[in-house]
């Protein structure tokens, strides 16, 4: 058990606590890649850095769109799996087949789907005689266009685990509702969505802190272009640290897109807390 | 009936002395002490929690006692681990291993002791003919019936050749009549045994039935031990009186300070007014209800001391024929009835 | 209807992938059901330098340690924590649970550090070390799981037929949560084969690239013109893999995704 428990440490919390060492240092070109201590100057740097604040808006952005993009999504693919259908195996089967994808495989796919004007999409509004889209050339769509991508690769995965929440709610708890002259609507407000509801938690948590980490997607499908209206921290903490050199600088970047996630993840799980008086309430 | 009695180890008994456990604030049990002869078969009966279940997992080695002593023979087990006890456990729930055979099942434990293939191969088939388990000794335990199951478990027991046996309520995931006909078949391969045998249950019928003696328990303390007789006819104290018996027995305060204990079976009915002789006592009582169970009639009546149940043959006329409501007297042999302190719950015999 | 529109909307990128690495180059360009059908891409794929089966091997070779590794580093700990009280075991796991969910790329920098400090660039076999740390909390939870759910008692009724704790494990425990373990491997592997951050940093020999570092610099070599039918034919070879695995086990995959999300 220690060992195990030890590589965890190593691996998750001490680069935290590296990180947060890293972010008084400067370490860069200039400093001959030695670091040296300068305070709280990064820090500093880093709340006057507009492509922080861009990136994070930005990062944000994506994930909120995505993450809800795929609840709505997942939740609907979700209820179809969960209908006594034929070939319902085959079907969850083919649905899953885009998540197990490398992110890499898929983005670089999704970049010639896109391509304008002779991707599938435009050669078909093409045809239709409507004006092409610039799916990854214009600033205001591209991030649509890596939300899409991304919801794409996992919506599977928030069905899937919406549907295990599914079947843990027993039958006839419908079936009682339907006595009571519930429709479809109400039964799925009143019954399934509360009761699903700690499975949407972990569904949106689960997404979110992974949607904040974006990286693959963006490198691959638009290297962050364009005009950089699609880069992630993650994103630019690489670039900080990879083509810059400059790794205090970076450290601080991951250390404060770490901060974001948690503020965000207990912003989540504190709208939960307070829906459920409310969720309960409409179950009585 | 060789299968498993190894003449080269001879039995010793099985002594506790004042064994305890304690987790935390709660005594799971207190100071109990014990002998278990070689041969002998005693039951561990009580109501669930009464510290049973603990005695055994002491006795096997899985949960460390507190205090006190386990002498096996010659030998202080207290502290030994528990594969070297030579002490055989069957579980409540078999706990055979669901992946694997009923040979393997069998054969898993010996193997890996190290135990000679061809020495192996020999006492697993004596057991699966003695458990007449032959047929299906390729099955896994998801394809067996209950019985079978059962029986595997205690092949699986029987191949340590035991020095100590041990069943935890091995009946209780068996309907009631292949509970009956499995008893006496149980018996006779335990007595086979030649090991000191402690069995667990909280079913009367089955400790009776099965068990030379009986330790009845409750809340962590031995109550009584003896047998079954004994403990039917001269209860230490009345919640033995109580627990064992079907009806329970009446207990009624007739005098301050002592409870009467009265057996629903050692019970007569007589016409109001009718007089008791000298060895006699009778109350009056009136009909509630009757069950009627075939060669027996149960009433439940109520007097002025509390309700009361008479157990009568079927053949009594008066018990037949009563209507609810209706005035009658009860009767018992004064030697019959049992005397308890009220507060203590100890049986005073009154000269 | 709907099926239709779900199996539309999962196949058809992929199918279009399928199609356009079929085209010749020429041919994407103009009217989509004329310009005839060619091998070339993937020829050229395989011939290349190194040759792109080179970076499925990178995976495969990868992720095969790296779940082995952790498998077995997993095992002891989810014992261990089974055997915890349920309370002590809970707030381990939350931490667990945080772990599995963190989004690793923050961690690259670090770990590029201690690649750096321990020369463990360009080695495919060092690089299943920081994958079995980033895998751990996931099987640490699937495999916990799975021994909470074996009845305690045959652990006992094993123990006092003399067996050791590795006996236990080995001819009873484990035997048992066969599942989970095939679920977690499927999991583990699949993470590995897709990881894309760490490999990038830690790999830059090119025939030591595995596949999703490899497609990216494919993505980037030629920026100006249009090689779509090459990429096509890269990311269908690179599909195959996973997509057998997915056809194979997809039960195994979905109980073991389900399973660790619930239970953490």
């Amino acid at each position: 058990m220690a060992p195990a428990l030890l590589l965890l440490l190593a691996v998750f919390a001490l680069p935290m606590v590296q990180y947060a060492w890293l972010s008084t240092q400067a370490q860069t070109v200039l400093t001959g890649l030695e670091p040296q201590p300068v305070g709280l100057a990064q820090w500093q740097r880093l709340l006057q850095d507009g492509r922080f604040w861009q990136d994070a808006f930005q990062t944000l952005r994506f994930g909120l769109c995505s993450v809800g993009l795929e609840l709505v999504l997942g939740l609907a693919v979700a209820l179809l799996l969960n209908q006594p259908l034929r070939g319902r195996t085959l079907l969850r089967t083919v649905s899953l087949l885009p998540w197990a994808l490398p992110t890499t495989v898929m983005a670089l796919g999704w970049r010639w789907i896109f391509n304008d004007p002779f991707g599938p999409i435009n050669l078909l509004l093409a045809q239709l005689g409507l004006p092409t889209v610039s799916f990854l050339g214009d600033p205001s769509i591209t991030w649509l266009s890596m939300v899409w991508a991304d919801t794409w690769k996992t919506t599977p995965f928030v069905a899937l685990l919406l549907l295990a929440g599914l079947q843990t709610i027993p039958a006839d708890l419908y079936e009682a509702a339907a006595l009571e002259g519930a429709n479809r609507w109400q039964s799925l407000r009143r019954i399934t969505l509360p009761l699903l509801s700690p499975y949407i938690l972990i569904a949106v948590l689960f997404r979110l802190a992974q949607a904040l980490g974006l990286f693959d997607l963006v490198q691959v499908l638009t290297a962050g272009g364009p005009a950089g209206s699609t880069e992630s921290l993650a994103l630019y903490a690489y670039i900080n640290a990879m083509r810059f050199l400059d790794f205090g600088y970076s450290a601080t970047l991951m250390l404060a897109a770490f901060l974001l996630m948690l503020l965000l993840s207990g912003g989540a799980v504190l709208l939960w807390l307070l829906s459920r008086p409310r969720l309960a309430g409409g179950q009585r | 009936m060789t299968a498993t009695s190894n003449p080269n180890s001879a039995h010793g008994a099985l002594k506790l002395q004042q064994l305890g456990r304690r987790v935390g604030r709660q005594q799971l049990l207190d100071s109990l002490s014990l002998t278990v002869q070689p041969g002998e078969i005693l039951a561990l009966l009580g109501p669930s929690g009464c510290g049973k279940s603990t005695t055994l997992r002491l006795l096997a080695g899985l949960d460390p006692a507190s205090s006190g002593q386990i002498l096996l023979g010659d030998d202080d087990i207290t502290t030994t681990p528990p594969a070297d006890r030579g002490v055989a456990l069957v579980f409540q729930s078999y706990a055979l291993y669901p992946h694997l055979s009923v040979e393997r099942n069998l054969s898993l434990g010996p193997e890996l002791r190290g135990t000679r293939p061809e020495l192996m191969k020999e006492d697993i088939n004596r057991v699966l003919d003695l458990l007449q388990l032959q047929d299906l000794r390729h099955r896994k335990p998801a394809g067996l019936s209950g019985g079978q199951r059962q029986r595997v478990a205690l092949g699986r027991a029987l191949l340590r050749r035991p020095r100590l046996m041990l069943l935890d309520e091995p009946m209780s995931n068996l309907d009631a009549k292949l509970r009956e006909e499995l008893r006496a078949e149980l018996q006779h391969i335990l007595r086979s045994i030649g090991a000191p045998v402690i069995y667990v249950t909280h079913d009367q019928h089955e400790a009776m039935g099965l068990a030379d003696r009986i330790a009845v328990l409750e809340r962590g303390q031995l109550q009584q031990v003896g047998s079954a007789e004994e403990l039917y006819r001269r209860p230490a104290n009345s919640f033995v009186a109580g627990f064992l018996g079907n009806p329970s027995i009446n207990l009624l305060s007739l005098r301050p300070g002592q409870l009467i204990g009265l057996r629903p079976e050692q019970l007569r009915l007589a016409s109001p007014g009718a007089a008791p002789t000298a060895m006699e006592a009778s109350l009056s009582a009136q009909l509630t209800t009757r069950e009627w169970l075939g060669d027996r009639v149960l009433l439940h009546l109520s007097s002025a001391d509390g309700p009361l149940k008479v157990m009568r043959p079927s053949s009594d006329s008066l018990a037949a024929g009563l209507q609810p409501g209706a005035q009658v007297e009860v009767q018992w042999s004064r030697v019959d009835a049992l005397n308890f302190d009220a507060r203590s719950g100890e049986r005073i015999e009154l000269s | 209807m709907n099926r239709l529109l779900l199996i539309l909307w999962s196949l058809g990128p992929m199918l279009w992938q399928l199609y356009t690495s079929f085209r010749p180059n020429a041919a994407l360009t103009g009217n989509p059901l004329q310009g005839g059908w060619t091998l070339e891409h993937y020829q050229s794929l395989l011939e290349g330098n190194p040759p792109f089966w080179r970076y499925l091997l990178n995976s495969g070779v990868v992720g095969l340690s790296s779940t082995l590794l952790t498998l077995v580093v997993a095992v002891p700990c989810a014992y261990g924590l089974s055997r915890l009280g349920r309370k002590t075991a809970r707030s381990v796991n939350v931490l667990v649970a945080v772990a599995a969910a963190f989004p690793y790329v923050l961690l690259f920098l670090a770990l590029l550090q201690v690649a750096r400090d321990l020369h463990l660039g360009n080695n495919l076999l060092a690089l299943s070390l920081p994958y079995t740390g980033l895998s751990l909390p996931l099987a640490i939870l699937l495999l916990q799981a799975s021994f909470r759910d074996i009845p305690p008692e045959l652990e006992e009724a094993a123990r006092l037929e003399g067996l050791g704790l590795w006996q236990r494990l080995r001819w009873v425990l484990l035997p048992l949560m066969a599942p989970a373990i095939a679920s977690a491997s499927l999991l583990i592997f699949l993470f590995c084969w897709n990881e894309y951050p760490i490999a990038l940093t830690w790999l830059s020999r090119a025939d030591l690239l595995t596949l999703a570092p490899a497609m990216a610099r494919i993505a980037g070599s030629s920026v100006f013109t249009v090689p779509y039918g090459g990429f096509a034919a890269a990311t269908v070879l690179g599909s195959i893999p996973l997509i057998l695995l997915v056809l194979l086990f997809q039960r195994q995959i979905v109980s073991g995704l389900t399973q660790g999300a619930i239970k953490g």
